[in-house]
């Protein structure tokens, strides 16, 4: 515990330290607010947060890949990872350390995006408890990225074959989540498989809690979708030991 | 405090240590010497817990590199090869990330820090980012990382690659002062570092040890070398005596003064004490006898001629 946090704070200085938070802070925060405000603040439309969440899904695929990307690579291509893993740190601690900073680090971009609900709330009525449910559903939501892109990250040295990959592997998952492709799989596949697939994708989950309403299933799904490539991970960084 | 037994190594195909055996008593400053690739740096990727070995045993003060990974990792301190480092970070951040990270209690840490600064120099860089540092800052920032927690067994790899030789000559005087607290184990490739720092060589070759004891010890191994003598009187007269009555030691002319010669006589390691015999020659022929000495083989001569004659089998084979 005490390992998991010492690694957290280092990490999460570290966004704050390199130019990459400011960058990737400022630019989230453009498109985001530009595109939701664009909807949200037209005469006569109704004071929702909807468009803005609805925005999440396309601008985390876009931009998480480039924020998880460095997490292993760097290490390992600096040589810092000798460090790292030669401390008397579990590999599971050092995953969950980078994991949790880079959650905290996207809570507090995502904490920066509450002037537009103040702002709906300030010239319309805004229901509260459902954006809370809805800004908690996209951390959540965020971390599966990350969870995913850490993975990629601590498969090779090279940053950009690390976001291709993430990138990659987002759009699947997203694919798996339209219901138009998986219609089209089930006249291929059994239906079992299809309903596997359909199950795997985050993004099945993100449209009903991003509504709001927050179900334990959902929030169980995404505790085992992180659990699994941060698992995933450490198991890299073994085997890492192993081979050379 | 090291123990290793018939350690290996392989990288897929690449057998990197073929089964390597020694032991480290505490206090010892040990050199691990040989040529680039010879699995210096695996060896104490090893011990570190950074890789894992593909057979054999390793431990470090009594716990096993691969069933107590986090113990042997708390012994230790780590000067990585090319010392990588957080260069985002200042210098005294990073010492106690290190601090914190290594379960320097909370009291102690600032006391370990400064200790860990005043050791290795850097009350002058303190506040600055790593980034900006020279590359002999830097070594020492990395050897600082490594002693902040005050690990009984310090493992240094490379620790003076890539210095000028007033860093090398300055990290140097650090590394003996850390010897005489610590268990030391450092790699390199340059002979010299070893002859400076350490009080046990272990040569290692193709990843096998090739030779493991005292600088003298190795030496002395060396078949030995000759005599060099400096004598007044004529040359030919001292040839022909010494190829009649030293019939083992065959000589040659080094070097022709103005008024003297000085020969070499080639000493089998069998043959008994030449100086007496030489001696009582040139009384008996009233030369003049200006110096009489052995040479002295180096540790460079053992290096070679252990890891030389290898390369060459290699080749042939």
């Amino acid at each position: 515990m005490r390992e998991t946090l010492v690694v957290f704070r280092r990490e999460l200085k570290s966004y704050f330290l390199s130019p990459i938070a400011y960058v990737f802070g400022i630019l989230f925060l453009v498109v985001v607010l530009y595109f939701a405000s664009l909807s949200s603040l037209v005469q006569g439309s109704q004071a929702s947060m909807q468009p803005f969440f609805g925005l999440l899904p396309i601008v985390f695929l876009i931009f998480l890949p480039a924020l998880t990307m460095r997490l292993w690579a760097e290490e390992r291509k600096l040589g810092t990872i000798e460090l790292l893993m030669t401390f008397p740190v579990r590999s599971s601690q050092l995953v969950l350390g980078k994991f949790t900073a880079a959650l905290a680090y996207l809570a507090f971009v995502l904490v920066l995006t509450l002037g537009l609900p103040l702002t709906l709330g300030a010239y319309g009525r805004i229901d509260w408890p459902p954006v809370v449910g809805a800004y908690t559903a996209s951390l959540l939501f965020a971390g599966s990225f990350v969870a995913v892109g850490m993975f990629w990250s601590s498969v090779t040295r090279d940053q950009i074959i690390a976001m291709l990959l993430s990138f990659g592997s987002l759009i699947v998952l997203y694919a798996l989540g339209y219901p138009v492709l998986i219609e089209l799989l089930a006249g291929w596949l059994p239906a079992v498989v299809v309903d596997l697939l359909n199950g795997i994708s985050p993004y099945k989950y993100f449209e009903s809690i991003a509504r709001g309403i927050i179900d334990t299933r959902d929030v169980v799904y995404f505790a085992c979708f992180c659990g699994f490539f941060l698992y995933a991970n450490a198991l890299v960084l073994r085997v890492r030991r192993l081979k050379g | 405090m090291i123990e290793v037994e018939r350690l290996e190594k392989s990288y897929g195909f690449a057998r990197a240590l073929k089964g390597i055996s020694f032991s480290v008593q505490k206090g010892e400053v040990v050199g691990f010497l040989g040529p680039n690739g010879a699995g210096k740096s695996t060896t104490m990727k090893i011990l570190t817990g950074y890789l894992l070995p593909s057979g054999g045993q390793a431990a470090v003060g009594g716990f096993d590199v691969v069933e107590d990974s986090l113990e042997v990792r708390r012994r230790i301190g780590y000067l990585p090869e090319s010392t990588p480092l957080y260069g985002d970070m200042r210098v005294d951040d990073y010492l106690m990330f290190c601090a914190e990270i290594r379960g320097v209690p909370r009291g102690r840490r600032k006391g370990a820090i400064q200790r860990a600064i005043d050791l290795c120099g850097l009350e002058r860089v303190t506040g600055k980012d790593i980034v900006e540092l020279s590359k002999g800052y830097r070594q020492r920032v990395g050897l600082a990382q490594a002693i902040v927690h005050e690990p009984p067994v310090l493992i240094l790899d490379e620790p003076t690659a890539g210095l000028d030789p007033n860093q090398i000559v300055e990290v140097r005087k650090l590394i003996a002062r850390l010897g005489a607290e610590y268990t030391v184990v450092l790699s390199t490739h340059i002979l010299q570092e070893v002859e400076k720092s350490c009080s046990r060589v272990i040569i290692v070759n193709q990843g096998e040890i090739v030779a493991d004891g005292s600088q003298e010890e190795l030496i002395k191994s060396l078949p030995a070398g000759g005599l060099i003598a400096c004598v007044r009187g004529p040359e030919a007269q001292v040839l022909s005596q010494c190829g009649e009555l030293l019939p083992g030691c065959p000589v040659t002319v080094l070097e022709r003064g103005a008024n003297a010669v000085v020969y070499r006589l080639q000493v089998g390691s069998g043959s008994a004490p030449v100086e007496e015999a030489f001696a009582r020659l040139v009384v008996k022929n009233g030369w003049d006898l200006l110096e009489l000495k052995r040479e002295r083989p180096t540790l460079e001569d053992v290096f070679r001629s252990l890891t030389l004659q290898a390369q060459l089998e290699a080749m042939h084979a």
